[in-house]
């Protein structure tokens, strides 16, 4: 393929892969791997370097383009990443040992399974509120944010222990896979702590920025990082994360669960279908 | 503070986009027509796999000859630098909150991250 249309159809997929991530929480692998291997034919490990590209730019993309509304929930996030980043490390360390092929399968089925308790609260547009004890207290792990149509928002955040506990796993996936896993995430803030889906899926973007951050040093440095699959990547994605931040901050809390249930199942399938070997 | 950390990020990514854009269309500008199989090649035998610039060194060398695949580079490194600096800036606003617990657990977030992004490369159990 000649360069010219290499860097347009990479680009154009990137601003599609962008907005999607930036809606839901995830780094946009979900579309630029599948780009990059089965329809460029591209080497599956500079796919994975650039996945890692597009992590970061949306979770950057869409930290910067939120200035005025403010979702994220920095301190949920920081209380979190301590295990993201820790699991992390510890995936990228026993890798070697491990199949990929069988924690594919394994995490594809996951993801399947969590489907069922998430389309169980499709319709509920906030949670009913929780009371704020234990560790949660301690931490102060409560916030608010503010709807466009100006009503507040307040929230209290429940069982850090089990977000706390699919945060490691989330982050071992991260580094055993080299995928961002932050479909795992926002289930862990939206099933187990009961957060408000849009602040679930805003802290689960900034937690995958920071997550990436930790290993992309080892990708670039192998030379995984491609800069002809970099540029059209980190320019599409960082467009396509401020038009998804956009709208993310207008839409209803039900369409964004909406959107990120047909994400996971798609996940899911690519994952398993990855595991099957096609 | 909060909107300190707003600016910030929001310089970052426009510099690393702003970067990588003026590499890419230097790129373009000499090479549309290039079959792209070239500059695809992986080496799974060699490390870099690819050949393009990877080290400081090379790329820093790159910049002063306008290659455009060091520009590009450069422009990722501002980009990945952006989570960084947004977990480092926390430190700071957790820190003016007088919120000693939550400076604790970002300074354990930083520290973990700079060990794996400065450490971890040097480690054989992690390069695969």
């Amino acid at each position: 393929m000649i360069v010219i249309l290499f860097f347009l159809t990479l680009f154009i997929a990137s601003i599609a892969a962008g907005a999607l991530g930036s809606i839901v929480g995830i780094g946009g692998g979900l579309i630029v791997i599948p780009i990059l291997t089965l329809f460029l034919g591209v080497d599956i490990h500079y796919a994975i370097g650039a996945s890692i590209v597009s992590i970061i730019a949306t979770s950057s993309g869409a930290a910067a383009a939120y200035v005025k509304d403010r979702i994220t929930n920095l301190r949920i996030g920081m209380f979190l990443e301590t295990a993201t980043t820790t699991g992390a490390i510890i995936g990228a360390a026993i890798a070697a040992y491990l199949s990929a092929t069988i924690l594919e399968a394994i995490f594809g089925t996951i993801l399947i399974i969590s489907l069922v308790p998430l389309v169980r609260k499709i319709g509920e547009e906030y949670p009913t509120k929780q009371e704020l004890k234990g560790l949660a207290k301690k931490l102060n792990l409560q916030g608010d944010y503010v709807e466009r149509d100006g009503r507040k928002i307040e929230y209290n955040a429940t069982n850090p222990g089990k977000g706390l506990a699919g945060m490691l796993v989330a982050g071992l996936i991260s580094g055993l896979l080299g995928i961002g896993s932050g479909t795992f995430k926002v289930l862990s803030m939206d099933l187990a702590m009961k957060l408000p889906m849009k602040v679930s899926t805003t802290t689960s973007n900034f937690m995958i920025g920071v997550t990436a951050a930790a290993s992309a040093g080892i990708y670039f440095a192998r030379g995984d990082v491609n800069p002809l699959i970099t540029a059209p990547v980190a320019l599409g994605i960082l467009i396509g994360a401020s038009i998804g931040t956009h709208f993310l901050v207008r839409a209803k809390n039900t369409a964004v669960r909406k959107i990120f249930a047909l994400v996971l199942a798609a996940s899911a399938i690519e994952l398993i279908i990855r595991a099957l070997g096609f | 503070m909060n909107r300190i950390l707003g600016i910030v990020l929001r310089v970052g990514v426009l510099l690393s986009g702003g970067v990588i854009a003026i590499g890419a269309a230097l790129f373009v500008a000499n090479h549309s027509l290039d079959d792209t199989s070239a500059y695809l090649q992986y080496n799974p035998g060699l490390i870099p796999h690819g050949n393009f610039p990877v080290s400081l060194a090379s790329i820093s060398s790159g910049l002063l000859s306008l290659n455009p695949f060091s520009i590009i580079a450069l422009g990722f490194l501002v980009l990945l630098a952006t989570p960084i600096v947004r977990v480092a800036l926390s430190l700071f606003l957790f820190a003016a909150e007088k919120d000693r617990m939550f400076v604790y657990l970002t300074a354990t977030v930083l520290a973990i991250l700079l060990f794996s992004m400065l450490a971890t490369p040097l480690i054989p159990l992690f390069n695969g």
